[in-house]
């Protein structure tokens, strides 16, 4: 099957690539115009397609295609960028879907669109999902993943299209160690909040792995998952691995979750009551922003039990896939007979680099 | 009175976030081409209904204002159309892209009685009010000169200078440059009066898409002379605004709260520069309080002047005045808008 990856050069896109590759897919990779690939190492069936998803036409992108895989968004910017560009690009992208053939779907969400206020003990694909108006209280990411994963399930339902949400937990890999929700960093000193809280980890191979196993399993379809390699590591093991491996310098002090999330609590209140519910904190000291860092909860998943995947890669692993020598080309855990594709793959492979054909720019 | 929007990224959530304060003002609809945009507008502000299409909000709404905050390359359709159905208009910096479309604009204004106000939001920040208050009581004497330099670094990957794809304020003339030219011009306008002669000076230091990163211009005017800047490269971002009057000086940063005032002082010649130095560091420090405290309040921040030109317009049109931003004003700062741009783009 030919498979349409949107953010391919991203961090977790280019491990998906490898994945589908692996998995015996053609992959059409839509990377933006002035995306530098020539470090990655694809290979030269890899097409490549040019386009920014918030600006010029993406209905070539979809000749041939039949999945896409939806892994573009904004990380940074201002919330209103990363709203246009997440929200904005997504809303273009599945115009051109609902003008071609594709139908099948596979979109990454995020573990920040749940409500991590109104969850207690355990996280899992029915937990609720943060709505307004305290939505807007998060930070620009969440909002902007709320609203996507909102609309791409809209147009799903319109066009009957079949559609996986995966919903990762904290991804971690080579170059991206340190997690947003280890603690908080001043400095060469960190303030982990609840040194025991497990992390919903998933390393961004084995990640990919998932994605590309959902891309033609027959059991995914119309499903949601949250991907989570284990929930056994803590946090106060990984940030230790961490500084160790990385050869970060670092102190850890731990300090009780529920006294981190007392003085977020009491600043919120002292600033409500200061400036007439309308005061501005940084986002560490919002409580809501607090617990979807920091909540001690389990994260169980049913991917094993519904997909029957489990992660190729051990945590062990995983860290010398993060720390340690890298590795020539990105190697994708290896398959076994039963886990490969039926269908051959079909696809008339344009070089890698060469600009796709309406976006070029 | 009833407001609608068009347009709903951006620069819109703090005209809504103001329009939620005012008194006797009820937003009945948003407007933007993409429908996420425009729903998420309407559900994080409260608005009963939001739209795709601006000609069918108009129809169905009827709505009193039209605050128009789109980018630029639109304002003249949709401020039009928003004239055309009966409503006073609002429109963002600037209010368009060429002098014929502005005189259209204001021709269509007058016929239809309706006011047309450009945003020349920092006329009105608090510091460039109290520097206005000294000249208006008489204490600081004439203005002799102003200036007016924004430090802003525009070269970054996501914004003006986005490699991936072209930002809208780079089809105006002198490019993303050309963006914070109306607030430049409102600032000489308000202080030395319609401009004789402008001699501006474009270039470009720095690598990136930008047609020109650096802009400087002398203006003569009515009442002074004033000289207006923008650099990409100068940092830390700033928005300098100093006014040179008679008998007094005055300094400030529009970004932040920093406003400080030189004075001919009585008394001994040589105790001047301790008197005035004490209160600059009394000011200063003040000032320094204020912006965090700005910042933690939630409120307007450096858009405080946005604000008070809302505040001052609709009180203005619910009484029948006259808005704090007038026909007159709109057309002399578009024309020392385009006196300053790039020989090669005036119209």
């Amino acid at each position: 099957m030919r498979v349409l990856v949107t953010g391919a050069n991203g961090f977790l896109g280019r491990h998906v690539v490898s994945a589908l590759l692996a998995r015996g897919h053609a992959v059409r990779a839509m990377v933006r115009p002035a995306a530098s690939i020539d470090a990655l190492g694809w290979p030269p069936s890899v097409e490549v397609f040019r386009a920014d998803l918030r600006g010029g036409p993406l209905e070539a992108a979809f000749e041939g295609v039949g999945a896409l895989v939806h892994l573009a968004a904004a990380v940074s910017g201002g919330e209103d960028a990363q709203f246009a560009a997440t929200v904005g690009g997504t809303e273009r992208l599945l115009s051109a879907m609902a003008a071609s053939r594709t139908r099948r779907l596979v979109f990454c969400s995020s573990f920040s669109v749940y409500d991590w206020s109104r969850i207690d003990g355990t996280l899992d694909e029915d937990s609720p999902l943060q709505r307004a108006p305290d939505l807007y209280e998060r930070d620009g990411y969440a909002i902007a993943k709320s609203w996507q994963e909102r609309i791409v399930r809209e147009a799903a339902a319109r066009h009957g299209w079949d559609l996986v949400v995966l919903r990762p937990g904290w991804i971690w890999g080579r170059e991206h160690g340190f997690l947003f929700g280890l603690g908080q960093r001043f400095g060469s000193v960190h303030l982990v909040f609840g040194p025991t809280t497990r992390l919903p980890l998933t390393h961004v191979e084995n990640c990919a792995s998932l994605f590309a196993l959902c891309v033609d399993a027959p059991a995914a379809s119309g499903r949601t998952y949250n991907v989570v390699d284990s929930d056994r590591i803590r946090i106060w093991r990984y940030l230790g691995d961490h500084l160790r491996r990385s050869q970060e310098r670092g102190l850890r002090l731990p300090l009780p979750y529920r006294l981190g999330l007392t003085v977020a609590r009491v600043a919120q209140a002292t600033s409500r009551w200061i400036f007439d519910g309308k005061g501005k904190l940084p986002g560490v000291l919002v409580p809501c922003r607090f617990e979807a860092r920091f909540k001690p909860l389990r994260f169980p998943t049913r991917t094993e039990r519904e997909l029957g995947w489990t992660p190729p890669l051990s945590y062990e692993e995983c860290l010398e896939r993060t720390y340690g020598p890298p590795a020539v080309a990105a190697a994708p855990p290896a398959l076994t007979e039963s886990e490969r594709p039926a269908d051959p793959p079909m696809t008339t492979p344009e070089r890698a680099g060469v600009p796709g054909r309406a976006a070029a720019s | 009175m009833k407001a609608a929007l068009i347009g709903a990224g951006q620069i819109a959530k703090q005209h809504l976030a103001c329009l939620k304060e005012l008194e006797g003002v009820e937003v009945g609809a948003v407007c933007d081409l993409s429908p996420a945009t425009a729903a998420a507008a309407a559900e994080r502000f409260g608005i009963p209904r939001w739209y795709t299409d601006h000609r069918a909000m108009l129809e169905a709404e009827r709505p009193d204002v039209v605050h128009v905050t789109t980018p630029p390359s639109s304002h003249f359709p949709l401020a039009t159309a928003a004239l055309g159905a009966g409503a006073h208009v609002i429109v963002e910096k600037p209010a368009s892209e060429t002098m014929e479309q502005l005189r259209q604009m204001l021709r269509a204004a007058r016929e239809a009685g309706r006011a047309l106000v450009e945003s020349h939001n920092y006329l009105f920040n608090v510091a460039t009010r109290r520097i206005l208050e000294e000249i208006d009581s008489g204490r600081a004497g004439n203005v002799v000169h102003v200036e007016a330099f924004i430090a802003l670094d525009i070269l970054g990957p996501s914004g003006f200078a986005d490699p991936n794809l072209q930002h809208p304020a780079l089809r105006m003339a002198g490019g993303a440059i050309a963006d914070f030219l109306p607030h430049l011009a409102s600032l000489a306008w308000r202080f030395v009066g319609a401009h004789r002669s402008a001699h501006p000076v474009w270039s470009r230091r720095a690598r990136s898409p930008l047609p020109y990163d650096e802009f400087r211009a002398v203006v003569d005017a009515e009442r002074g002379t004033a000289s207006l800047a923008f650099s990409a490269s100068a940092q830390p971002d700033a928005f300098w605004l100093r006014v040179y009057c008679e008998r007094m000086q005055a300094a400030t940063n529009l970004f932040e709260t920093r406003l400080t005032f030189d004075r001919v002082l009585s008394g001994p010649r040589p105790l001047r520069p301790l008197r005035n130095g004490l209160r600059e560091a009394r000011d200063v420090r003040r000032a320094s309080v204020g912006s965090l405290w700005r910042k933690l309040s939630g409120g307007p921040g450096s858009y405080d002047g946005l604000w008070e030109m809302l505040r001052g317009t609709y009180t203005a049109l619910a009484s029948g005045g006259e808005p704090p931003v007038g026909l007159r004003e709109v057309e002399e700062v578009a024309e020392l808008v385009e006196a300053l741009k790039p020989r090669e783009a005036r119209s």
